[in-house]
């Protein structure tokens, strides 16, 4: 590694045919955190990433400028009864397309899964329209690693970590739900830093998250994970690295993969193994991209359900004005949580529980989302209230369905002349009856502390992308093993929110995190053991 | 340009703002027109249409909004639309307007600067 005179160190660069390394591809949560693990414990990694390389001192602290620069916004197809296919029809997601993926634009809450959301097959039983599996793993097996994702990611309320302060956001967002009855109201468990830990500062409540934090009191790979790799000498980073094809050998294992370069010209990466991590999105295309003589329906494929059982977890927003002034733009985003709905109780109406979660947007994003398409005098005198607004999100269980899948659409091509990814969403039932109960419940909130108006917002594009590669026991029921590795091919890995079998509730992020520590883990295992 | 920016003002009415804020819009759009012949055709036909009863940013407001809601939904409507809904609501003056203060973190963030000073209730988490 050398030291370039502007004081950037050269990349590592290993040979195209060194066909010892292993290939991570995508870097974020998942493939980020399994790069660096994987170069701590001895591995030459080759992590290869789409989006460039920026810096925390290059983000726009405005949101559509913002979004021009990180989102990933190549071109994508959306079908279904989803109120997105309407509404935003070629943004399904919003996912960053950048070094550190879309932990550079998240706002850090870090729920753990509950012991029955990873078995949701037994819980709910048989549930019409929708395709329930149980994880081939449970809590107990995560509890390690969340300990470790958690101590990884500083996530406040653990690790002797101090709690978030209120914001303006949350005292009325708190106090509303208090009054409401609500016991499970806090700031939350959050990954950004309330005191200086591992190199980075404290928040200074600075108020942007979703377009990247300048401040660097979040975790990201791109400022924690990532730097840590590079400092092991072993990992060669390149972004501006489209991956279009994952190649095999006559015996069905894994060779290498065929990515585009910043360049446009098409480059072969040999492999030892393959470890997929592309968000839930681009991870199934990338399979069924990769489809040959071998694999017709596509790499990992012989179950069929590649693509399939596509989650975005059921959302909603609630926005509320008040008489008083609150500037819920001042401070942490989503500092703030209530978890009294995140149960499983049947007798609401649906099965799985919800989250409400603190949420605001500045005044460009909330004109948008706030009421797609509205225009007049009404809505130009709501957000005049601006600075009187509240808001929350919603976030909860959704039904995975076979049929909510992510699929090649060979009439649409990209920049590089490959078939776009569509997404077919329609909503299950059990996702409307949450929403509808999700939707009271966050108006109860801003009802009991004298909400002047409420407003339901519809679900918008979030960064939740799960399940498209699903975990299972048997071969046939799903794509990956308890590890995340590959049932038919066993020297390829899926590594993002791709192998959650359920949704569950809880923001992806640490548990996508303690799954690639997992990982990590069974990959030297294995390695040591001569079976990879 | 005048048409473009009275329509993006009855879209997204605030009296107070200037019609420069509008006239973004307009520019926008021009823009547009010139790297895409389609959406230069779009325009050219919207705009005509808009004007077909008598320069239509002369006319009274009652009249402008009824001539918009004529064409809600076609295609010039929704690129006016949601052009404008972007430039008005990107704007300086609109955020001064609506009070929001945008970009801190030059500023040191809001930590010292008011990110919890709402007074009119107690702090929840102290109350736990």
């Amino acid at each position: 590694m050398s030291v370039q005179p502007d004081g950037h160190r050269a990349a590592n660069r290993f040979a195209a045919d060194d066909s010892d390394v292993i290939v991570v591809i995508g870097s974020g949560a998942g493939g980020g955190t399994l790069a660096n693990e994987l170069c701590q414990k001895g591995a030459k990694v080759v992590l290869l990433e789409a989006g460039q390389h920026y810096q925390p001192e290059d983000f726009i602290n405005d949101e559509w400028a913002s979004l021009n620069q990180l989102a990933w916004l190549d071109a994508r197809t959306t079908s279904g009864s989803w109120r997105i296919a309407e509404e935003f029809p070629n943004l399904p997601a919003w996912t960053c397309k950048a070094v550190g993926g879309t932990t550079v634009h998240w706002a850090g809450c870090c729920p753990r899964f509950k012991e029955w959301e990873f078995r949701i097959r037994s819980e709910h039983g048989p549930t019409k329209g929708a395709n329930l599996l149980d994880w081939p793993i449970g809590l107990s097996d995560l509890e390690p690693y969340y300990d470790k994702a958690e101590d990884r990611l500083g996530v406040t309320r653990t690790n002797g970590i101090p709690a978030p302060p209120s914001n303006n956001n949350f005292k009325v967002m708190g106090n509303g739900a208090r009054r409401v009855g609500y016991t499970g109201v806090s700031t939350g468990r959050m990954a950004f830093n309330t005191v200086p830990r591992d190199g980075r500062p404290a928040t200074i409540q600075d108020g942007f998250n979703y377009q990247g934090d300048k401040q660097r009191a979040h975790w990201s790979t791109l400022t924690t994970e990532i730097p840590a790799a590079e400092k092991t000498g072993r990992l060669d980073l390149r972004p501006e690295s489209m991956v279009i094809r994952v190649e095999h050998d006559d015996s069905g294992q894994v060779t290498g993969v065929v990515y585009v370069d910043g360049r446009g010209n098409e480059q072969r990466q040999k492999a030892r193994l393959v470890c997929v991590a592309c968000n839930a999105i681009e991870t199934a295309r990338l399979l069924l991209s990769s489809a040959s003589p071998l694999f017709p329906d596509g790499l990992a494929n012989s179950s069929g359900q590649v693509g399939r059982n596509y989650m975005r977890h059921v959302t909603g927003a609630v926005f509320a004005t008040f008489d008083m002034p609150v500037r819920m733009y001042r401070g942490e985003t989503m500092a703030g949580i209530v978890t009294d709905e995140s149960r499983n109780d049947p007798g609401r109406g649906f099965v799985g529980g919800y989250y409400m979660q603190l949420h605001s947007l500045g005044p460009s994003f909330l004109a948008t989302f706030l009421s797609p398409r509205a225009w007049g005098r009404d809505f130009a005198q709501i957000m005049e209230q601006y600075d009187h607004m509240a808001g929350l999100w919603l976030v909860g269980e959704d039904m995975p369905q076979e049929n909510n899948r992510v699929t090649l659409n060979r009439d649409v091509h990209d920049q590089f002349g490959q078939p776009v990814p569509n997404v077919h969403v329609d909503d299950h039932r059990n996702d409307t009856a949450m929403r509808e109960h999700a939707y009271a419940a966050g108006e109860s909130v801003y009802g009991a502390v004298d909400a002047m108006r409420t407003f339901r917002v519809s679900p918008y594009p979030t960064s939740h992308n799960l399940g498209t590669a699903r975990m299972s026991a048997r071969p046939e029921d799903g794509v990956v093993n308890e590890f995340g590795r590959a049932h038919d091919v066993p020297n390829l890995f899926v590594s993002d929110g791709s192998v959650m079998t359920s949704s569950a509730a809880a923001n992806p992020t640490l548990t996508i995190v303690a799954l690639a520590l997992r990982q990590a883990d069974y990959i030297e295992q294995q390695l040591k053991a001569g079976a990879l | 340009m005048a048409t473009i920016t009275a329509a993006a003002r009855t879209m997204y009415p605030h009296d107070a703002l200037p019609d420069d804020v509008y006239a973004r819009v307009a520019e926008r759009l021009a823009g547009a027109a010139r790297e895409d012949s389609g959406a230069a055709r779009t325009i050219e036909d919207g705009v005509s249409a808009l004007n077909g009863g008598g320069p239509f940013a002369e006319l009274p407001g009652d009249e402008q909004l009824a001539t918009l809601k004529a064409i809600e939904g076609s295609d010039f409507f929704e690129l006016v639309r949601s052009t404008a809904v972007v430039e008005v609501y990107s704007d300086l003056r609109t955020w001064r307007l609506v009070g929001y203060e945008g970009p801190s973190f030059d500023k040191g963030g809001y930590i010292t600067r008011g990110f919890n000073d709402l007074d009119w209730l107690p702090d929840p988490e102290a109350a736990s």
